[in-house]
């Protein structure tokens, strides 16, 4: 009996230490991820590890020295072909595929993860903790930026240590490639940023996981295809717009991608074509496109919040 | 507990509280009215979770136009409708939530483990909660409200959707399970007899607006045992006949409602109507009830 009432005097006395906010968010897409590498997300996995594959027969193709990165700036300068690595990497892995996979895989991994709550309505709990909206929602792309980073930096992060081992692991050449390191993380950062929000966006529109995964996959890659059709036809017959490819994500991100290592955007098609946009045009369009989303999805929860 | 001034909250051209104002003691409160009232409106205000149009609410002395979120780390809600992930099994939601409440991974499965006790989940608690049955569903529901001790949890039609028995049982749990932790519960329902196992005050809303407000006790001496009379002719003079025979009568809408002492009330009844020169339509014996008085207030 004793041992019963102090139990029940612990229940009456609890009082939770409640951590921090950001500690909440972390925490939350943490969890996220962990879930994401689960087995039983046998999809996901797999598309991590085929991407690690191809990222390992890239390493064998640069390793023979046939590699044409320098074609790309006309030079043959080794620095020139240390910068254009990485771009080297998502240029030519997406016209192998990679990019195929990649798309896939932000689909997949993103589509579930506020439709879920969406449809079980659990999205209501999760708002009546100490959280913000904002914050719900930044702890649920949190699992898919974590995800991408693993399959965007970290390969380049390989093949940086991999030139780095190639120069004789100087401590020197680090130090003078810092330039390089920070801008293989802003990438990586970067399309998985813009791919966790286009994702989440269609998770909120399209409560059905899968059907969110197939419109992601059709929106993304889909018009990538369209555009890239349109666009040669256009470069054949004489009357090209560079604009035309702004209408296209993949090719958007890509262009600001090249931006990121500071050098000229190209379009690789029956030769490497420079890409002619004003700057504010292709960041116009990609914050649009960005601000759309974030304000859609945050208009929608809104709505759930309001409603039951 | 909650004090809310003016408030007015409008969604479009519909208005679900119109210059809404009470002051809400702490203990256990329903907030009773027909469905479009506006009582979830003003719970998810409470909330933090939507805004007002206009006016001002406090929640345990803080003012929600500064602070919308960190009041919920004083707060639990039960939602009013299923909102429970079915993939996880009940143990897993529940620290899932304290977790995402600010909880330590260590507090959150021991406070995990005295709820579920509390609630007397044995094995099943390992269970899917896909598994669960209405009553178990709600329990889990409720129980996830309590996981981080709040000072309040506000409960959004808690029996909504379950048979007499299970709804017997979840009122019994919120009952024991708030006893227990000494939590103050803000119960929103359209069912009387939730207010009168629940709660010690009540609030009727209807049309947005407060209605009324009594301790549960006093509304419940209210309720009487009456005659109901219908008569034909000057009311006014029956009246006053049955009030030099010491009955003082009430208009009740259609009729009159006459105290009921004992069976002699009845001849009382009949000598006033013929010296007042009354027909007699219609003496009736019958109980003012909460119902009425709810049905009176919301009328």
């Amino acid at each position: 009996m004793k041992e019963k009432a102090q139990v029940s005097e612990r229940f009456r006395e609890f009082k939770a230490e409640l951590t921090s906010r950001p500690s909440i968010v972390l925490g939350m897409g943490l969890r996220g991820f962990l879930r994401l590498l689960s087995l039983k997300n046998q999809w996901i996995l797999a598309l991590v590890a085929l991407i690690w594959l191809w990222t390992l027969g890239f390493y064998v193709l640069l390793s023979t020295g046939d590699y044409p990165c320098e074609n790309l700036f006309g030079g043959d300068s080794s620095e020139d072909f240390k910068r254009c690595q990485p771009l080297v990497y998502y240029n030519d892995l997406g016209l192998g595929g990679v990019r195929l996979f990649l798309v896939t895989l932000a689909a997949i991994s993103s589509s579930g993860l506020i439709a879920n709550d969406m449809t079980d309505k659990s999205l209501h709990l999760y708002l009546s903790r100490p959280i913000s909206r904002m914050d719900y929602l930044i702890a649920r792309s949190i699992p898919v930026f974590l995800l991408l980073m693993c399959v965007t930096a970290l390969p380049n992060l390989i093949v940086y240590l991999n030139q780095w081992g190639e120069a004789g692991l100087e401590f020197d050449w680090i130090k003078n490639h810092k330039w390089l390191l920070l801008d293989i993380l802003i990438l990586g950062s970067f399309y998985s940023a813009s791919y966790s929000i286009i994702g989440l966006t269609f998770s909120t529109a399209i409560n059905r996981e899968s059907w969110a995964a197939g419109a992601f996959f059709l929106f993304v890659y889909g018009s990538a295809i369209i555009i890239e059709i349109f666009y040669l036809i256009m470069l054949e017959s004489g009357v090209g717009d560079d604009r035309i490819l702004l209408l296209s994500i993949i090719h958007l991100l890509d262009i600001i991608g090249f931006y990121i290592f500071g050098t000229q955007p190209f379009f690789t098609a029956f030769g490497i074509e420079g890409i002619d946009i004003a700057d504010i045009e292709v960041f116009g369009v990609f914050i649009l496109i960005i601000g759309s989303c974030g304000i859609f999805v945050n208009w929608m929860i809104s709505q759930m919040e309001a409603n039951k | 507990m909650i004090e809310a001034r003016n408030v007015i909250k409008k969604y479009g051209p519909v208005t679900a509280l119109d210059d809404f104002t009470v002051d809400i003691p702490e203990g256990k409160i329903g907030i009773l009215g027909p469905n479009g009232a506006g009582k979830s409106t003003f719970v998810k205000i409470a909330l933090g979770l939507i805004r007002t149009t206009s006016g001002s609410i406090t929640v345990l002395g803080e003012n929600l136009d500064r602070n919308t979120v960190d009041i919920r780390r004083k707060i639990g809600y039960m939602p009013e409708h299923d909102c429970i992930p079915n993939s996880m099994t009940g143990v897993e939601f529940l620290i899932e939530m304290g977790l995402v409440t600010g909880m330590s991974l260590q507090s959150a499965t021991q406070r995990t483990h005295e709820i579920l006790g509390h609630l007397l989940m044995g094995e099943e608690k390992y269970r899917k909660i896909e598994e669960y049955s209405g009553g178990m569903r709600q329990k889990i529901k409720l129980a996830q409200g309590l996981i981080h001790g709040p000072e309040v949890i506000f409960l959004d039609e808690p029996t909504s959707g379950l048979d007499p028995k299970a709804r017997q049982e979840m009122l019994e749990t919120i009952n024991g399970l708030t006893e227990v932790s000494g939590t103050n519960v803000l119960l929103s329902t359209h069912i009387l007899q939730d207010v009168e196992t629940v709660c010690d005050h009540v609030i009727i809303v209807n049309n947005g607006k407060l209605q009324m407000q009594e301790n549960v006790k006093k509304l419940m001496q209210r309720q009487t045992d009456v005659i109901q009379v219908r008569i034909g002719g000057s009311t006014e003079d029956f009246v006053k006949q049955l009030k030099k025979s010491g009955i003082t009568a009430t208009s009740s809408g259609r009729g009159l409602h006459v105290p009921y002492v004992n069976d002699k009330t009845f001849e009382q009844i009949v000598n006033s109507a013929v010296k007042s020169n009354c027909q007699l339509y219609e003496m009736e014996r019958a109980t003012t009830t909460m119902d009425n008085i709810y049905l009176e207030v919301v009328d």
